[in-house]
């Protein structure tokens, strides 16, 4: 059975519709990462799926459960960073994770919790005085006290300096190969292609496109630029290219080959291809690839409207 | 095991709030000690007066250091998004607000305790008659009106204003109790009943029943009806918190 199963979710706020009939799931041990924009509804998606929001219309299913309906049983058994929840100013952190440890049956020691967070050195500062990536760590550290199934992180990294995302990366690869099931949002592209097995993009509320991480980027384009040499014309190349400035673009499906094929298409006229990179398919260019169409679409709306 | 969790944690902060202390302690205490104790030194047989108006002040304890103090310190709890951080532990709502609910109510008892038992030492005012019933009262009105402030966030759209929506009841549960002394005779009868319906009221009426004369059996009718007056109001406050509490702030 998946860990998470949703069904046909919707929420709407007022006549907003912030979630529009998606349908996903999770299996146990995986690590999944909904992606978007600004405002496509991913944290309205996770509130959802936490049971702090109720759905339109739809079902969730957390570990087979309703988590609205079964709320104390979902909630023994998940660990949940939201996107923003406030803290405590005056406590300290280490006064924080004791406390939330009286809430959390059978919890990891504080000292454990912390470590895995890597905020032992901040034990005894106040919260109040935590950096904006150091509260994100003690966040991290309460969602993991209980030693939960399913995990939920909305943003988890988040204003953390590079190294502490390199931790928090490790330690989320280290819970999912010991059966945790984590479902997050980031807008760091790299860190879901580092981290997810599966992946959903959603933008207004819809998803766009999902499944499996290597699959969907499988079955995305490569592409190779390169600076246009001033003496040749964009049609003499042998590959199709764009060209936006002096900078040329040709997408295929293997870049490596298409690499290839040009440099000897060049070395044949005694030319160079300065600033040549070649790039596979990145979550990135997918995820702009997406945007812009996202973009062209609305801006078709718009000009009909504006006609109508 | 949860409900002592969260128990013990909002005890902690209500020592630690050192914002609110000045009104949900240090307010409500001097005048239940400092009134009293005036009235002893200024008029002709004082301790009665002192009695009479230290009876009047424990409405001021029950809707400054219950009421208003929980009021204010949830609708910022709201405001902070940290209702919404307890409400992702395993704690249910009902262990949330309960352990605020019987965390404030004690701290309201040991206020009221403390000043009976300094206006006892300062102004001469007896002990009461009936601890038992002062007791059960004390609890009572506290757990009912630190209960009331809960429903009453509902109707407060941000932390900031949690106190000036909160402080007219103060001085209304002051006035109507005979804490500002006599002025309520002066104000319409009509408005008389209104005022003994208040929860602070019927919890000041017993009280004043547990100092006077009397005996099992008086008390016992004294506190009949008062009983009855502060079911309805927890009865109230319930419902209100089931339709209408937030725990977030709306955004809209
Ligand atoms: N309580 C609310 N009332 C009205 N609109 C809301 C509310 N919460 C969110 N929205 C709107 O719903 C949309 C989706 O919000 P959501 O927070 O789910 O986006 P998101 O994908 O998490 O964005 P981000 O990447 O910025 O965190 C946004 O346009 C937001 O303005
Ligand atoms: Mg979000």
């Amino acid at each position: 059975m998946a860990a998470i199963q949703v069904n046909h979710l919707s929420k709407s706020y007022g006549s907003f519709q912030a979630v529009d009939d998606i349908s996903f799931e999770v299996e146990a041990g995986a690590v999944f990462a909904l992606l978007g924009r600004n405002g496509a509804g991913k944290t309205t998606t996770i509130e959802l799926l936490t049971g702090f929001r109720r759905p339109d219309a739809g079902t969730v299913r957390v570990l087979g459960l309703d988590p609205i309906r079964d709320r104390a049983q979902v909630r023994g058994n998940v660990g949940i960073m939201l996107q923003e929840a406030g803290f405590f100013p005056d406590l300290t952190a280490g006064q924080t994770v004791e406390i939330w440890r009286d809430f959390t049956p059978a919890a990891r020691p504080a000292s454990e919790a912390l470590e895995l967070a890597g905020l032992t050195a901040k034990a005894k500062t106040k919260v109040r005085q935590l950096s904006g990536g150091e509260k994100r760590r003690l966040d991290l550290a309460l969602a993991l006290l209980g030693r939960p199934d399913v995990l939920f992180l909305d943003e988890p990294t988040t204003g953390m300096d590079p190294e502490a995302r390199r931790d928090v990366w490790e330690v989320v690869r280290d819970l999912a190969a010991r059966g945790t099931t984590v479902l997050l949002t980031t807008h760091y592209l790299e860190e879901a292609q580092q981290l997810a097995t599966n992946l959903a993009i959603m933008d207004r509320g819809e998803i766009v496109v999902g499944g499996d991480m290597a699959e969907t980027l499988a079955a995305r384009v490569g592409r190779v630029s390169f600076e246009l040499p001033s003496v040749v014309q964009p049609g003499e190349l042998p590959l199709p290219a764009t060209v936006r400035g002096k900078v040329a673009v040709v997408q295929a499906a293997d870049p490596d080959l298409a690499a290839q094929t040009l440099l000897s298409w060049a070395s044949e006229r005694g030319l160079r291809l300065r600033g040549l990179e070649v790039r596979t398919a990145s979550l990135e260019d997918l995820f702009l690839e997406l945007a812009h169409n996202g973009e062209t679409a609305q801006n078709s709306t718009t000009t009909r409207d504006a006609r109508a | 095991m949860s409900l002592t969790a969260t128990y013990k944690l909002s005890a902690r902060l209500f020592w630690r709030d050192k914002g609110m202390l000045p009104a949900s302690v240090i307010t409500p205490l001097g005048l239940a000690i400092g009134m009293p104790t005036l009235m002893r030194n200024v008029t002709a047989g004082g301790v009665t007066a002192a009695a009479q108006m230290f009876v009047g002040t424990l409405a001021l304890i029950l809707s400054g250091t219950a009421f208003l103090n929980i009021t204010v310190a949830l609708t910022m709890r709201r405001d902070q998004l940290l209702l919404k951080r307890l409400r992702a532990t395993r704690l249910t709502d009902r262990q949330i607000l309960l352990g605020e609910v019987a965390s404030t109510a004690t701290q309201t008892v040991i206020v009221m305790v403390i000043s009976a038992v300094a206006v006892h030492l300062l102004a001469d005012v007896p002990l009461p008659r009936d601890p038992v019933l002062f007791a059960v009262f004390a609890v009572a009105g506290a757990a009912v009106m630190a209960t009331l402030g809960v429903a009453w966030t509902a109707a407060i759209p941000r932390g900031e204003l949690a106190a000036p929506m909160t402080l007219p009841f103060f001085f209304l549960a002051g006035l109507a109790s005979g804490a500002m002394g006599p002025i309520v005779d002066l104000l319409p009868s009509w408005l008389h009943p209104f005022f003994a319906a208040l929860p602070t009221s019927a919890v000041v009426d017993v009280v004043r029943a547990s100092y006077g004369p009397g005996t099992l059996g008086s008390d016992l009718a004294a506190a009949a009806v008062p009983a009855l007056v502060l079911a309805v109001w927890a009865g109230v406050a319930l419902l209100s918190i089931r339709r209408w509490f937030r725990w977030e702030t709306r955004k809209s």
